[in-house]
């Protein structure tokens, strides 16, 4: 609406539609303000003329909603319409309550994994005090390792030798078995 | 207790359990271990088959300059569980290899046994080794050839 402010000599007495015009906000406020102090009758018909408006408004905003209300309200019956009816049962019961909760349910999943992902990153070792995180033992660097050693062997028929190799794979140690039978030595 | 406390409560109870169950068979493998075993006989032209790259090396060196032939017969990974004999299958004989404890993180205590083709134990070991490095059990043969079970576990 294209805003009209007219400023114009009032006659001495205001007349209503003046009134309803400054009500709302067509004539320069300051004549009028003068003149209303003047006239009681005048400041209470335009109060009241801006308290008819504010009705009006609110009456037309809320009628506005009502039509988006009652717009949504018709969507929804439809859709509703058309969604299947749910099976009755258990099975439709449980379905149905996770349908409800996959929100949390896939929240409560991710975090208990990671907990237990956690868990059994920084878990302790074994009895043995297994390694930590990559696998059951931890491979040392060639330079670190210490020589194997042989706790017991027992070379039934025949004689045994034992021959430790270090090269730069690390350490190995050979066990050489020659039968008695055999007459060829290494 | 609200419903979206409960739904979460539920999942995590579910999700703990489930992890619960995967995780002694995890725990009860404690080594795994990789074995060759190999033919070696002396022939006019060195050969060394190709999957013994690992040990390739080492058979090229003393004391395997007894041969320059090298064949794999048998390539297996185990992993071992503590104290439980586990069955290597052999082309040639029987052998069983046994962890008995994991000492000071890095290294096993082994015992290795080998029977040969008429079952007849070849060797009785208990070796404490570093993880990574070798033990290669070497059986004499006649007509100067070798049946040779190599190993390392990690």
């Amino acid at each position: 609406m294209t805003e009209r402010r007219i400023s114009r000599p009032l006659p001495r007495t205001t007349s209503d539609v003046e009134l309803m015009e400054h009500a709302d906000g067509e004539l320069a406020e300051a004549e009028v303000a003068i003149r209303l102090d003047r006239e009681p009758d005048a400041r209470a018909k335009v109060d009241a003329v801006r308290e008819l408006g504010e009705l009006v408004r609110g009456h037309l905003e809320l009628s506005a909603d009502a039509v988006h209300d009652a717009r949504f309200a018709a969507m929804w019956r439809r859709i509703d319409s058309e969604i299947e009816v749910p099976a009755s049962g258990l099975w439709a019961r449980v379905t149905g309550w996770f349908d409800r909760h996959r929100g949390h349910v896939v929240t409560g999943v991710v975090s208990a994994g990671a907990v237990a992902a956690l868990a059994l990153i920084l878990r302790p070792g074994g009895p043995d005090g297994a390694g930590v995180g990559r696998g059951p033992i931890s491979v040392q660097p060639v330079a670190m390792r210490a020589a194997p050693e042989i706790d017991a062997l027992d070379t039934p028929g025949g004689s045994s030798t034992v021959i430790n190799l270090d090269d730069e794979d690390g350490h190995t140690t050979v066990i050489w078995v020659s039968p008695a039978d055999i007459v060829e030595g290494i | 207790m609200s419903q979206r406390l409960f739904a979460t409560w539920v999942a995590a109870v579910a999700a703990s359990l489930v992890l619960g169950a995967a995780h002694p068979a995890r725990a009860d493998v404690t080594t795994e271990c990789e074995f060759f075993e190999i033919s070696a006989k002396a022939g006019p032209k060195a050969a060394i088959d190709g999957e013994l790259k690992p040990v390739e090396r080492k058979l090229k060196k003393a004391p395997f300059l007894t041969w320059n032939q090298f064949k794999l017969l048998s390539h297996s990974k185990r992993p071992l569980d503590k104290k439980k004999p586990e069955a290597i299958s052999l082309k040639v004989g029987t052998a069983t290899a046994t962890l008995i404890e994991i000492v000071d993180k890095s290294k096993v205590r082994l015992t290795v046994t080998m029977e040969d083709d008429k079952g007849k134990q070849v060797v009785n070991n208990t070796t404490t080794v570093e993880a990574g490095d070798y033990v290669m059990f070497v059986h004499e043969l006649a007509g100067n050839e070798g049946h040779l079970l190599s190993l390392t576990c990690k």
